[in-house]
């Protein structure tokens, strides 16, 4: 592992379905143990952006490294959380859990240890035997996340992991993801649509802009931690949320009645 | 946690056997009632509104005809037969349905090549052709057992491919995630998600596969189900016909029923 402390690079990333162009050149870097969302209307490439970070997707030119190693496709050094749970409903929460270990082949008793604590992080203790209809919604994603620690992941990738959940579900699906980021520091690269949820949980927030799709601003996110829920009711908590939204207004604007017409 | 509202289920333990009994037969009281009920009203039309054993037997009548028959050793040969028969048949368009499902999900040019005679022999009634299947495999148990698998496949095939077809997008993408080889994620995902599809195709074939036992006997056999019947039948011995259609209603009935305890005991995870 080199001493960089660069975790991720991102070089002159270009993605296009067609004639439409998603990603246009981006270059960034996140650093380890940093905590990065991504905010933007729909349709700006944000889960364009981190489905070719995670390999699901090929980009049409430009590279993205983790560790200084060029990434070419799916892999165990990248956790992925999906904004549907996608847990397989045949298999019971541990067994959900242990996939990716299983996937690599390195399932043992030693792993069994870890999913066990994983559970236990994820507040599943006791439900390892429940399969996937028995749980809530809320439930579910924590069995999602768990899996995607499972791999013990250089890089956690999460798409928008709350959105189908209801508000107050959400707010502590939050503080519990900020609890358990804070116990190993893991690189999280979170997608939202959610300015608030961004703003919150990250160190750092790129702000996309569509059409093509890039960066616009990366706002720094300068609030002490551990942040208790009701940080988000404190006036430089808004300033960061209005100035985001402010960022990304109009573009939403035009998105919208882009989709009503 | 708030959030942890669940649904399980825990059986009532700790009643005594009688009391559960009784408690079960409530449960299905209406169930019950109906089947009971036809059968005394099925008695009570052939013994007093038709009156004839030719016409209609009762109930009872058929049963001491299956006494009877159990008796002198027939009946048991007849299920032997008919069941070789079903037994060969079945397994065999079973191995052979779930492999050419298989293979039609597998590779676009078997879908396209076999598609077409799936779907039409899946819609022509193939029992038809049972008198020609025993015009080329003899009066023994080949015909019946071609005639049988030729009725079974077809289910099998069809809802194997549908399955594994199904299987969905972002369950494969997810163990892909992972770094998962199209292995992985045939035995992983595409495999256990069709489960329950190929589980009713199996289901569905139980009853074609009897249709076809009994209706190839008719056409030409030394013994079996069908031939009781049809020899019952030229003889007006209604008793001893009800008897071998009770026979096959009951196998039916128990395969259909020992189909679904296995597929509660393989697929637990289903509702």
């Amino acid at each position: 592992m080199s001493d960089s402390p660069v975790k991720l690079s991102v070089e002159g990333l270009t993605k296009k379905f067609g004639d439409l162009e998603v990603l246009r050149s981006i270059s960034t870097s996140i650093n380890r143990g940093e905590f990065v969302s991504i905010v933007g209307p729909s349709g700006c490439g944000k889960t364009t952006f981190l489905r070719i970070v995670g390999g699901l997707e090929k980009a049409n030119s430009g590279e993205v490294k983790l560790d200084g190693r060029v990434l070419t496709g799916p892999g165990s050094d990248r956790g992925f959380v999906f904004q549907q749970d996608n847990l397989l409903p045949w298999r019971t929460v541990l067994a959900n859990t242990e996939i990716g270990p299983e996937i690599g082949g390195y399932k043992n008793s030693d792993q069994r240890k870890t999913t066990m604590r994983l559970l236990k992080l994820v507040g599943l203790e006791g439900f390892e035997n429940y399969y996937p209809r028995q749980l809530s919604g809320g439930m579910r994603q924590r069995v999602n996340l768990a899996r995607a620690l499972a791999v013990d992941p250089d890089l956690l990738l999460m798409d928008e992991p709350f959105s189908a959940l209801d508000a107050q579900t959400r707010e502590i699906m939050q503080t519990e993801l900020m609890r358990i980021w804070e116990e190993g520091r893991k690189t999280v690269l979170f997608v939202t649509h959610q300015i608030d949820e961004a703003v919150y949980l990250s160190d750092r927030v790129f702000v996309f802009a569509r059409r093509p799709g890039r960066i616009n601003e990366i706002v720094e996110i300068d609030l002490p931690r551990p942040r208790p829920l009701d940080m988000k009711r404190t006036p430089e908590f808004m300033r960061y949320v209005d100035h985001i939204w402010k960022l990304i207004e109009e573009d939403v604007r035009a998105s919208v009645l882009e989709e009503h017409a | 946690m708030s959030e942890a509202a669940l649904q399980s289920s825990e059986p009532g333990r700790g009643k005594s056997f009688a009391a559960s009994f009784l408690a079960a037969v409530r449960a299905r009281m209406w169930g019950i009632g109906s089947v009971v009920g036809g059968l005394a009203l099925w008695e009570f039309v052939s013994r007093f509104i038709v009156g004839s054993k030719l016409f209609l037997a009762a109930p009872s009548q058929v049963a001491v005809a299956l006494v009877n028959l159990a008796g002198t050793g027939e009946l048991g040969k007849h299920i032997y037969i008919s069941g070789l028969e079903f037994l060969i048949g079945y397994v065999v368009a079973c191995v052979l349905g779930i492999l050419l499902g298989l293979s039609m999900a597998q590779s676009p040019a078997a879908k396209q090549a076999l598609q077409p005679w799936v779907s039409g022999l899946y819609a022509t009634p193939t029992v038809a052709l049972a008198p020609l299947f025993i015009l080329w495999f003899g009066i023994g148990i080949l015909s019946k057992v071609v005639v049988v698998a030729v009725l079974v496949i077809f289910p099998v095939v069809i809802n194997t491919e549908a399955g594994l077809r199904t299987t969905s997008v972002q369950l494969v993408e997810t163990v892909r995630s992972f770094g998962a080889n199209a292995r992985q994620i045939f035995f992983k995902v595409s495999l256990p998600s069709a489960l329950p599809f190929i589980f009713a195709g199996l289901k569905l074939g139980i009853g074609r596969g009897l249709i076809g036992v009994v209706v190839a006997e008719l056409f030409g056999s030394r013994a079996g189900l069908g031939q009781l019947i049809s020899q019952s039948a030229e003889t007006f011995n209604m008793p001893a016909l009800f008897a071998g259609v009770a026979i096959l209603a009951a196998a039916g009935i128990a395969m259909t029923s020992g189909f679904g305890w296995l597929e509660r005991r393989l697929l637990p995870w289903r509702e």
